[in-house]
């Protein structure tokens, strides 16, 4: 699946530069790089939250994607009305809340659930849908090990089953090693390295990559 | 004044026709006025608070600035507009309780739509980045924000109707306080005042404070539940 190349500024300053990029459907694509890097900016360009330079589209066709902020909002109702929101399908709904172990919330308030299971909670409600394009922004951020493991889980599988795009956003050298088929470095903007995760990990070619591995390695 | 404290006391308690009728004039007007308010005010506070279209400042100051409108001011365009000679003269409405219904609608509309835009712009950015991650468009993200506003919505609601019930610029103007007519509880107290006769003023005074403290009771707990 093509994706254009986009820029985005804010303020005279170009905070990402974006070649044009073809993601294959069914593989995760990591994308890593420090803070500040123009990752979320990349996240909500491609979910079409925020304009590229030139309102330039990411997609050339109408391709529906799926997007998960970097912060989960809880709508103001229950942890099962949010994740039952866009498909009404209670069952579905509870399935997948097993899945990530946040069932026994269903009738708990949104609002009140900590941050990692807000996070499983959005997810959920995400997955809900059907999309040909998956962003996720660092899902696992605020979560514990085991919520983490079950999340990426859920994402093989769902990646596999739906032959969708998968586009996740993380720190974790770990989570990278563990789930992606390819890779995206950003620094300060700009894509610095790209290509299959196992082959960018082994042998980066920028000196700046090489930096931020060996302080993930720690 | 002791004893028109008491005699006011006695009169609630007792009631009176023309007390009651004070009332009720003063509850179909403010109810009203502030209903509609609520319902032309708060889709616009949605969109102005949610949506960024060229001009969409200009009316934030606008409706800001409304806000500040001296009900007297109001009161004049209103008359000007729907007396004798204006060019709304021949609807007859001068001196009716529609009229005074309307220029309070027009007088609190902003105050409805600055609350609501002032609350909906703090998170209408995350209500809405998550709802176009979803998938979702249109009306279904406007229900969304609305939902999350419930309590600003009857936040706002109590403070429409508190302006209306105790607003007496406009509707002294426009209804002309006429007795068993068009006399709300504002009028009747400086009617009464001005003839010397202080009992039912003072009892009318009791009930506007009263309502005024219930108001804000439930603007105080509906903000506490706001805040968690
Ligand atoms: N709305 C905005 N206005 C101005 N600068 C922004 C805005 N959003 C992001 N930036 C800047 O863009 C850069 C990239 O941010 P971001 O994409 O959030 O980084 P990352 O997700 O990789 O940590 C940062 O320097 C940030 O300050
Ligand atoms: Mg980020």
């Amino acid at each position: 699946m093509k994706v254009n190349a986009v820029t985005k500024t804010y303020e005279g300053k170009t905070v990402l530069r974006m070649p044009a990029l073809e993601f294959e459907p069914g593989r995760i694509c990591a994308v890593m790089g420090a803070n500040g890097s123009g990752k979320t900016t990349y996240a909500r360009i491609l979910a079409g939250v925020v304009r590229a330079d030139g309102k330039i589209k990411p997609f050339e066709g109408n391709e529906s994607v799926g997007y998960m902020p970097q912060k989960s909002y809880p709508f103001r109702m229950t942890t099962l009305s949010n994740v039952n929101l866009i498909v009404k399908d209670k069952a579905r709904a509870l399935d997948l809340m097993r899945t990530l172990s946040i069932d026994h919330l269903a009738k708990q308030r949104a609002g009140s659930l900590s941050g990692g299971e807000t996070a499983r909670m959005a997810l959920a409600r995400l997955f809900m849908g059907e999309f040909d394009v998956l962003v996720l922004d660092e899902p696992t951020a605020s979560m514990d090990i085991e919520s983490t493991a079950l999340t990426e889980e859920l994402i093989k599988k769902a990646c596999r089953e739906r032959q969708c795009v998968m586009i996740l956003v993380t720190h974790s050298l770990k989570q990278v090693q563990r789930v992606a088929d390819d890779l995206l470095f950003l620094y300060k903007g700009e894509l610095i390295e790209h290509g299959e995760a196992k082959k960018v990990l082994s042998s980066p070619t920028r000196q700046e990559t090489k930096q931020f591995l060996e302080f993930l390695g720690d | 004044m002791k004893t028109a404290l008491q005699q006011a006391l006695e009169l609630i308690i007792g009631g009176s026709g023309e007390l009651s009728n004070i009332l009720l004039v003063t509850a179909r007007v403010s109810l009203t006025s502030s209903l509609v308010s609520l319902i032309i005010g708060v889709p616009i506070g949605l969109l102005l608070g949610s949506k960024s279209f060229f001009g969409r400042r200009a009316l934030v100051v606008i409706s800001r600035t409304l806000m500040g409108m001296p009900p007297g001011v109001c009161g004049l365009l209103f008359y000007m507009m729907f007396s004798g000679v204006g060019p709304f003269g021949r609807y007859k409405l001068l001196f009716t309780v529609e009229i005074m219904i309307l220029a309070q609608v027009v007088l609190i509309i902003p105050l409805v739509v600055s609350n609501m835009e002032t609350y909906v712009s703090r998170i209408s950015d995350q209500v809405r980045e998550t709802a176009r991650g979803l998938g979702l468009k249109g009306l279904r993200v406007y229900v969304l924000l609305a939902n999350e506003s419930v309590y600003q919505i009857f936040t706002t609601y109590l403070l429409a109707f508190a302006r209306a019930v105790a607003e007496v610029g406009a509707v002294s103007m426009v209804g002309g306080a006429i007795a068993w007519k068009t006399n709300v509880m504002t009028t009747a107290i400086m009617l009464y005042t001005n003839r010397g006769s202080f009992t039912l003023g003072v009892a009318l005074g009791l009930i506007l404070m009263t309502i005024s403290l219930a108001v804000n009771i439930l603007v105080t707990l509906l903000q506490r539940r706001l805040s968690r």
